[in-house]
């Protein structure tokens, strides 16, 4: 475990180093969340009946979104990795005497994980100070809290989980770009960071029902501000897990099989 | 005047202090430090039409930032260069067509396709005439063999049939200036040999001014008689390669294998090392003759190897940096 | 500018020759672009407009910001992608050839994969137009040209800008998205919908309402001020200073180094 653990405390140094970066990462942020929230705020203004979501709590869950945004997005893919399977220095990592499948997952959490660390505080601040509805609001109970602190930790785990898969693929079809990208637009679209799953036409919403996607995060900032209850929560929670189980198990024996694969071809 | 004429160029960079840890980390976030580098002070020197100079020094003694300045992407903080009547930074597109570039370490063919497509776009890029493209592409792949390998992708081909399509692709429009920066860095022997013979016969057939770094001194001493040798961003040594080397022949390396301990002063003896399995010496043959010194050595202990080396220019290298404190 | 179209051929002819790759690519450019104006159709379907402009006033704006934006991936990535050149020294070579240093970093990237967002971006500006029932005259067709052009200019200004800025440091770079992807996402829709602030920032600072939203208002009726059709023109003027600050920027970059 120690070596898992340097892996991600490497990562996660080496994440904090990129101070530009994080500013100008907070600064996109805030800008993002606040065209997002506005382009709400005037249809809400324009006047129409149907609307799943009060807009303070709408604005609360798209502060949450950008403020988190590296513990919830696809998008955010590590070069590292992709590098090292177009170079061909992978036999590098096939090297070390440690599993490769975790090696990686707790490389890209360590990197996430500093990338958050960086950035969420300045901007839950500043959102906060907003004028209302548009601010960040506390959330909407103390156990609902503690809930959300709980769906977001795993949920963590199922977005990096999710984003191992894609070096793996990459590796197993030797095409870095298209699959991969086709895969991340729509997982993507059906966690609920483009718009919040509630604004979902219904047949999207039942598809996404069944997919993992929604668990990254909707789960977690509907729980924050309220949109989804304790009980219910709770139910989320377990099916988070057992998400993140499978994820794991097929990320595994995926990396499992390409590696045999990989040795069989010498490389 | 010369046709490069360098005068007491410098060039200082203002670098960031990194630090490792996560405190350090964090306060970097916040407050940075910097710190200047002088990467080269009061370089001067002139080289003529048609020869060609190994410049050498160890890594991070200026031979880059000379290079980058003579080829005009730098300019200097202060001093002169005028190159074939103009001033490299100055003139840029004008200058440019003069000089070709080989950077061992990087390509400039494109990867996923024939070299003779990057030809093709140097040629748009030059305004080479197509009669003129002609001649000079069959030329280069006559003499560098390159016929074959000419409509292979880039990525598929080995370093050394990739460097002579590099040198291939500076070589198109005519230079009347190469400068070749480790151009036989990685390469196996027979395409090292290749790669220099063809470059001496460029410069005796075309007159090409030849500027050469590497760290390989079998490349600079069958290439060229004179060098100059950079050190922490100053001219040490510039001039005939042969009298460098006269400086150092007097002296001769001798190895002794014996199992006993040897106990030697003498002059002429200009150090002894204890090796693993007997002594090294170094001797001076203007003072102390071989057959002096092992006869010394034999009365004695009992010898039971010896070996005696001229100085390598290797070791005449490491030797000169040592000498000069670099 | 033929040593251009070759580069350009070149690239093509590169990412060819990953056949596979190359269409798995365009189709997921195909999905990227959908969620794009998937998000403008959901919106559309639980509120009936936004600030009085309907879902095809809406799609209208948002093509020419894309067909501007994706017009510069293909054809202009270099400048994008440039603080590649600068980390890996790719730049010192452009300084040693003969031409144009901007030209030559324009064609040193491109991603035809995106040309697919281009085409995209066409059919919806057309089904647009056609829905929107327009009393056509020639300003307003002038002015849709105007229009797209200035949609290039635009987001080749800000290229432009970034790149200058890469002279002095790369980190923090990430800034460029705010007005570049984040100014792109904003003007898919009529700017006029946003607070105030934000429409002078974006008229005066970075002219998007001079893309998008005045020419708009002339094409589909909401405003008869002919100056509005003319308004992309600003652009025009707008990407001198931008060259002048980037060829600012090649000089300090030769006298501090990389």
């Amino acid at each position: 475990m120690r070596a898992y653990y340097t892996y991600f405390k490497l990562k996660f140094i080496t994440g904090l180093q990129y101070r530009a970066a994080a500013w100008a990462g907070i600064a996109t942020q805030f800008f993002f969340g606040f065209v997002y929230i506005m382009v709400f705020y005037a249809f809400y203004k324009s006047g129409s009946g149907n609307l799943p979501m009060e807009i303070s709590k709408l604005c609360t869950y798209l502060w949450l979104n950008q403020a988190l945004l590296s513990l919830v997005t696809q998008f955010y893919r590590d070069r590292e990795l992709f590098n090292l399977i177009r170079s061909g220095n992978l036999c590098y990592e096939f090297a070390r005497p440690k599993n490769l499948y975790f090696m990686w997952y707790f490389k890209l959490l360590g990197q996430r994980y500093a990338n958050v660390v960086l950035r969420f505080l300045p901007l839950l601040l500043v959102t906060s100070f907003l004028p209302k509805p548009l601010n960040f609001t506390f959330p909407v109970s103390f156990n609902a809290f503690i809930l959300f602190l709980i769906a977001l930790l795993i949920g963590s785990f199922l977005v990096v989980a999710l984003s191992v898969l894609y070096p793996i693929i990459s590796l197993l079809t030797m095409n870095e770009k298209g699959i991969v990208n086709i895969f991340v637009v729509v997982a993507d679209l059906l966690s609920g960071i483009v718009i919040p799953i509630p604004f979902f036409p219904s047949f999207l919403k039942n598809i996404s029902k069944f997919l993992p996607f929604q668990y990254i995060s909707d789960l977690s900032f509907r729980i924050y501000v309220g949109d989804i209850g304790i009980y219910n929560g709770l139910i989320g929670i377990l099916i988070q897990i057992f998400w993140l189980i499978l994820v794991i198990i097929i990320g595994y024996f995926l990396m499992k099989h390409n590696m045999k694969r990989v040795v069989v071809q010498g490389g | 005047m010369s046709f490069i004429e360098v005068k007491q160029i410098s060039k200082t960079f203002k670098l960031a202090k990194k630090k490792s840890g996560l405190l350090e980390a964090f306060k970097s976030f916040f407050k940075r430090e910097y710190f200047y580098v002088k990467a080269v002070s009061d370089v001067s020197f002139s080289i003529e039409k048609g020869e060609i100079v190994g410049y050498i020094g160890p890594n991070g003694a200026g031979k880059s930032t000379t290079i980058k300045i003579l080829s005009g992407i730098l300019n200097p903080d202060s001093g002169e260069c005028i190159i074939d009547g103009l001033v490299p930074w100055q003139n840029r597109r004008e200058f440019v067509r003069k000089i070709g570039v080989v950077f061992g370490q990087r390509s400039q063919l494109w990867w996923d396709i024939p070299t003779e497509d990057t030809f093709l776009l140097l040629k748009d890029i030059y305004d080479i005439p197509d009669f003129e493209y002609q001649k000079n592409k069959e030329d280069l792949i006559d003499k560098l063999n390159l016929k074959d390998i000419i409509n292979i992708p880039v990525r598929q081909l080995s370093l050394g049939q990739r460097m002579r399509c590099e040198i291939a692709a500076s070589l198109l429009h005519n230079p009347e200036i190469l400068f070749l920066d480790e151009p036989t860095i990685g390469l196996d022997a027979v395409s090292k040999q290749l790669v220099r013979d063809f470059i001496k016969r460029l410069n005796k057939e075309k007159k090409t001014t030849i500027i050469l770094t590497s760290h390989d001194m079998s490349d600079i001493t069958s290439l060229s008689k004179r060098i100059i040798l950079i050190g922490k961003g100053r001219v040490l040594y510039d001039g005939n390669l042969k009298k460098l080397k006269n400086k150092y022949e007097d002296e001769k390396y001798i190895s002794i294998k014996t199992k006993e301990k040897l106990d030697l002063k003498c002059t002429g003896l200009k150090s002894k090392k204890k090796s693993v399995d007997g002594y090294d010496l170094v001797i001076d043959t203007k003072v102390i003759s071989i057959s002096d010194i092992l006869n010394k050595i034999s009365k004695r202990v009992k010898i039971d190897d010896v070996d005696i080396e001229n100085e390598s220019i290797d070791n005449l290298i490491v030797k000169l940096y040592e000498d000069y404190k670099i | 500018m033929k040593y251009y179209f070759r580069a350009l051929s070149l690239h093509l002819k590169s990412e060819l020759e990953y056949r596979t790759s190359f269409i798995f690519s365009f189709l997921s450019q195909i999905l990227v672009f959908f969620s794009y104006y998937f998000v403008i159709i959901s919106l559309f379907l639980r509120f009936n407009n936004i600030k009085g402009f309907t879902m095809y006033e809406v799609l209208f704006c948002f093509s020419i910001i894309q067909f501007g934006f994706a017009f510069n991936e293909v054809f202009a990535r270099g400048l994008d992608k440039f603080d590649d050149l600068i980390i890996e020294g790719g730049f010192d070579r452009i300084l040693l050839r003969p031409k144009n240093i901007i030209i030559q970093i324009l064609y040193n990237e491109s991603d035809f994969v995106k040309a697919s967002r281009l085409i995209q971006a066409i059919i919806i500006l057309i089904i647009s137009l056609i829905k929107l029932n327009i009393k056509w005259n020639i300003f307003k067709i002038v002015c849709i040209f105007l229009m797209l052009l200035s949609g290039i200019l635009v987001f080749f200004s800000l290229f432009l800008l970034a790149a200058s800025y890469c002279f002095i440091t790369v980190q923090g770079l990430e800034v460029r998205n705010v007005f570049t992807d984040g100014g792109k996402h904003m003007a898919q829709y009529p700017i006029g919908i946003f607070s105030k602030g934000f429409v002078y920032f974006f008229t005066f600072i970075i002219p998007y309402a001079f893309v998008n939203y005045y020419p708009l208002l002339f094409v589909i009726g909401k405003s008869d001020n002919i100056y509005y059709a003319f308004s992309p023109l600003i652009l025009f003027i707008y990407i001198i200073p931008c060259i002048i600050v980037f060829y600012l920027g090649v000089k300090r970059y030769s006298s501090v180094g990389s």
